[in-house]
């Protein structure tokens, strides 16, 4: 009997032969292998079966999961994909015990696992071996513990979930705070003084020290941001100049770090929906859009929308992207010093589409429109006319104007032309997403390789660019907004009648235990989320696959090599939004 | 001692007004600026926001005086006075109205009108370029350094191009006279042939790009720079000695517009300008003025248009270009003023 089960299995396993020993058991969401092969079977995985792009990497703490043991109580998860034939990717799930939390890097494998395996240290304290900069990055050295484990609790700790009882013990709201015995919410690590504290010097070659040479120079260390015009946020660069040539340079985030996923974990599951609006406040749409994905694929036939609202979630996240690459070539502009004008002009065709935005969601900027099953309110048909009057006349002729003033202005192809040069082996290497990957010649759009929703109905272009640089990005972002009027056309024509949300509206929304990725194509990139549920109404885990965070894996190899000027024009072609970089 | 009270009064006078100048330069441009941006610019303060410069003015002078520990104290205090005196000094050899008579007496409207005004402009502006540089320097920072050392490349580059175009200028003065003058008095009055005018303009694209650059106007505002390097020179003054270098910069600009509209436009010449008569003046000076306004949309207008250029190519653009194209354009001035003069 026992012999009979193991031959039954045995062929289950996917890639069982590849590598001896790797892969040691499976679940229905992904494949589990053991940490010591991990790192030869990745490069099997990316060597003969194509899957050349680590899209999210993350972890799950499963402290007091059903059926679980502190024997298997970390999970590190890699999702990958393949940039050429598109299509489902492979989930690699490594168990990692409770009181040995380390597996070796991929950083070897899947260069773009740099910052989130970082960050997945900084959040579990799970280690990396191998990997050159493992340091915290979002909090600082005297954070105390891993605040993403189950166990840590934070100063004002109320309950596990929402909604907090405690708020109101006799029918009155009273402070947290007066709870807490040490009156704020700061606490260090056991032995920390946080007046000794010295930041450790930027990881940076400060001499220049040519061999062979007698003359050794010093290297200004230009600290750029977190206050800076152009960082777009609270970003913070440190660059090390030999002249005014960038000769190394090192990423700081974290400044408008909340722990958004620990804040996710606590909130119900349809709590997080307007919490998603704050990532990338530029999109909120489409921010929505990949949250409910991620979630109706745990609630299976419930959770699938009628056609109406998959019409309107679609022209939402279309208008979504032509708003953000209006605000991105705009401020574009800015970064090359164009004093504000450009980025006016495109600025009031987004105010159009907020325009648009506010009248159907009630709000302009934190839309909070989309719900699991549907959308929130229906619009009328003025709306509609509206909007097709938007998308028929004003957009297109205003990006016809656009390119017109931009596209072959002298000083803009002199600034951007060459400048932050990525190949496409080095884009998909480092899990650049988006206008950046495309920009690089890689045809990679979650719409066309993994359609989603009702994207497959549609007839567009991948737009792509074999220039590698910053312009190509730019000429990328406009050739989008031409594609998203084109979808755009096509949902206002076919939009059918009918209703917008299926079952009833609820507070408490119950998904099925499990575990699931949605993702979508967000203006930005691949914003992908990542949820896993044990029935509870709220999520057991909540991870964001933010794209301008993994896309600043690149930052450091474009900018070396050109001047200083030309970090903060590479720097606005990646199109940072903090709130989602830092979530 | 009449001729020290004349000047005195004289300077005074001309202090006044482009102080008042350069406040209202702001205005000007500001609402300018919204224009372009399609947004409606000041329009609080009085009417129409014709209060917004005396409001500004008022906030920046009664604004904490802070001077950051690490600066070179004496050199850091000195340096906006540097940058401001040179752009007031250099507007003084600038005749701004015909000569009048008036109880009997001559009066020229020009603080001094000495015969080498055009070497003593050249002069002055140079001098300008210390305060930048020195208070790029003593401010200890290192965007204010990187600021500081790329207006010293950019002002040296720039004057080249600039001075030699002066040079041609002062060549073709030859035309129709006996001698050639460097006096802006005597070339505002000389009679140019049309076909002298026309080829002066030619050379107005090229010496206006030297003097944005001179004045540090987008889009060769490489030392102060927004967007890398925060203000450049200026990032450690706040209050009134930032206040300083702002006046510096704007009063440059007029000085570099009333230059050009001397040089290429005529300066206060005009119709209905009678000259020895009180309504002359006047007249005269309305010209001047509205020329110099013209200029002035011409600067705002660049800057509201085009992106800034990246400092090596700044300096590929004048030493490759500009250099290269101005000399060109002395030696067939040269050569027209052979065959013509």
């Amino acid at each position: 009997m026992t012999d009979d089960i193991t031959t039954m299995e045995a062929p289950a396993l996917p890639y069982a032969d590849a590598v001896p020993g790797a892969v040691v058991g499976a679940d229905e969401f992904g494949i589990i292998v053991n940490r010591d092969k991990l790192v030869e079977f990745a490069l099997y995985l990316r060597n003969n079966e194509g899957f050349d792009y680590l899209s999210s990497l993350t972890a799950v703490d499963y402290l007091g999961f059903e059926g679980r043991t502190a024997e298997d109580r970390f999970e590190v998860v890699y999702h990958l994909f393949d940039t050429k034939k598109g299509g489902d990717g492979v989930v690699l799930k490594v168990r990692l015990p409770e009181d040995d939390p380390q597996l070796p890097s991929l950083i070897m494998v899947y260069p773009g696992a740099d910052l989130q395996e970082r960050e997945v240290y900084d959040f579990y304290g799970i280690r990396f071996n191998g990997h050159p900069r493992l340091r915290r990055i979002f909090l600082w050295e005297g954070f105390d513990g891993h605040p993403m484990r189950k166990d840590w609790k934070e100063a004002y700790y109320e309950a596990e979930h929402k909604p907090f009882k405690s708020r109101w013990p006799n029918g009155h709201y009273h402070w947290a705070e007066d709870r807490v015995p040490w009156g704020d919410n700061v606490k260090y690590p056991q032995g920390w003084d946080p007046n000794a504290f010295e930041p450790a010097p930027p990881p940076l070659p400060t001499i220049h020290d040519i061999p062979g040479e007698e003359i050794k120079t010093d290297r200004v260390i230009v600290n750029m941001g977190p206050q800076h015009p152009s960082t777009h946020g609270v970003f913070r660069m440190i660059v090390a100049l030999d002249g005014e040539t960038v000769v190394g340079l090192e990423p700081e985030c974290g400044y408008l770090h909340r722990n958004h996923e620990k804040i996710g974990e606590r909130n119900t599951w349809l709590g997080n929906i307007p919490f998603t609006d704050r990532l990338d406040y530029l999109s909120s749409m489409s921010n929505n859009f990949g949250y409910v994905l991620a979630v109706e694929q745990l609630m299976g036939e419930k959770g699938k929308p009628p056609e109406r609202a998959e019409y309107l979630r679609v022209i939402m996240a279309e208008l979504t992207r032509i708003a953000n690459h209006m605000w991105s070539i705009g401020f574009l502009l800015n970064d090359l010093g164009a004093f504000f004008t450009p980025a006016l002009y495109t600025i009031q065709e987004r105010e159009m589409i907020l325009d648009l935005f506010e009248e159907a969601s009630g709000s302009r900027m934190m839309c909070n429109y989309m719900r699991f099953g549907g959308v929130r309110r229906d619009v009328d048909e003025d709306w509609l006319n509206r909007c097709r009057d938007l998308v028929h006349n004003r957009i297109p002729a205003k990006i016809d104007e656009l390119d017109e003033y931009l596209t072959n202005n002298e000083i803009l192809l002199a600034r951007t032309k060459g400048v932050g040069y990525l190949s496409a082996e080095d884009a998909i290497a480092l899990s650049v997403c988006g206008p950046m990957l495309r920009a690089s010649g890689v045809p990679y759009d979650l719409r066309r390789s993994r359609p989603y929703s009702i994207y497959d109905r549609f007839e567009f272009d991948v737009v792509t660019d074999d220039g590698c640089d910053v312009y190509a990005r730019y000429r990328v972002r406009m050739e989008e907004m031409r594609q998203s009027v084109r979808i755009l056309k096509q949902a206002l024509d076919d939009i059918p009648e009918g209703p917008v949300f299926k079952g009833k509206p609820g507070y408490v929304t119950r998904v099925a235990k499990g575990e699931a990725y949605g993702a979508v194509e967000g203006p930005k990139g691949e914003l992908g989320f990542y949820v896993v549920s044990d029935g509870t109404d709220n999520p057991w885990r909540y991870h964001i696959r933010a794209p301008s965070y993994i896309n600043l894996n690149a930052l450091a190899p474009m900018c070396i090599g050109y001047k200083v000027a030309d970090s903060v024009v590479i720097l606005g072609a990646i199109d940072i939004v903090l709130g989602e970089t830092d979530r | 001692m009449e001729i020290l009270i004349i000047s005195i009064i004289k300077s005074l006078a001309l202090i006044v007004i482009l102080l008042t100048g350069f406040a209202y330069l702001t205005y000007y441009e500001r609402k300018l600026l919204a224009r372009f941006h399609v947004r409606l610019g000041p329009n609080r303060a009085g009417p129409r926001g014709l209060l917004q410069p005396i409001a500004d003015a008022v906030k920046a002078i009664f604004k904490e005086e802070i001077v950051p520990d690490h600066v070179d104290k004496p050199v850091y205090l000195l340096a906006p006075a540097l940058a401001l005196i040179p752009a007031l000094v250099a507007f003084a050899v600038i005749p701004v109205a015909p000569a009048m008579t008036l109880f009997g007496r001559t009066i020229d409207f020009a603080v001094a009108d000495i015969n080498v005004a055009l070497l003593y402009v050249v002069a002055i502006t140079s001098v300008g370029t210390y305060g930048v540089i020195l208070g790029g320097w003593s401010s200890n920072n290192n965007y204010s350094l990187l600021g500081a050392l790329r207006t010293a490349s950019q002002m040296i580059s720039y004057e080249l191009p600039l001075g030699i175009l002066l040079a041609a200028i002062v060549l073709s003065t030859n035309i129709g006279r006996e001698m050639g003058t460097l006096s802006l008095h005597e070339i505002v009055l000389q009679d140019r042939p049309w076909w002298l005018w026309l080829w002066l303009w030619l050379a107005f694209p090229v010496f206006f790009i030297g003097v944005l650059a001179e004045s540090n106007r987008s889009p060769f505002d490489l030392p102060e720079t927004e967007n890398e390097l925060i203000a450049g020179f200026q990032i450690e003054y706040g209050g009134i000695k930032f206040a300083l270098f702002f006046m510096a910069e704007y009063i440059h600009m007029i000085t570099g517009s009333a230059l050009m509209a001397t040089l290429f436009f005529g300066g206060w010449r005009g119709p209905f300008v009678v000259p020895g008569t009180w309504h002359g003046a006047l007249i005269g000076f309305g010209w001047l003025f509205i020329k110099i306004l013209a200029l002035l949309f011409l600067f705002i207008w660049v800057r509201a248009s085009v992106p800034r250029v990246r400092y090596d190519q700044l300096l590929h653009f004048c030493w490759k270009f500009l250099t290269p194209l101005s000399i060109a354009y002395l030696v067939i001035t040269a050569v027209i003023v052979v065959f013509a003069g």
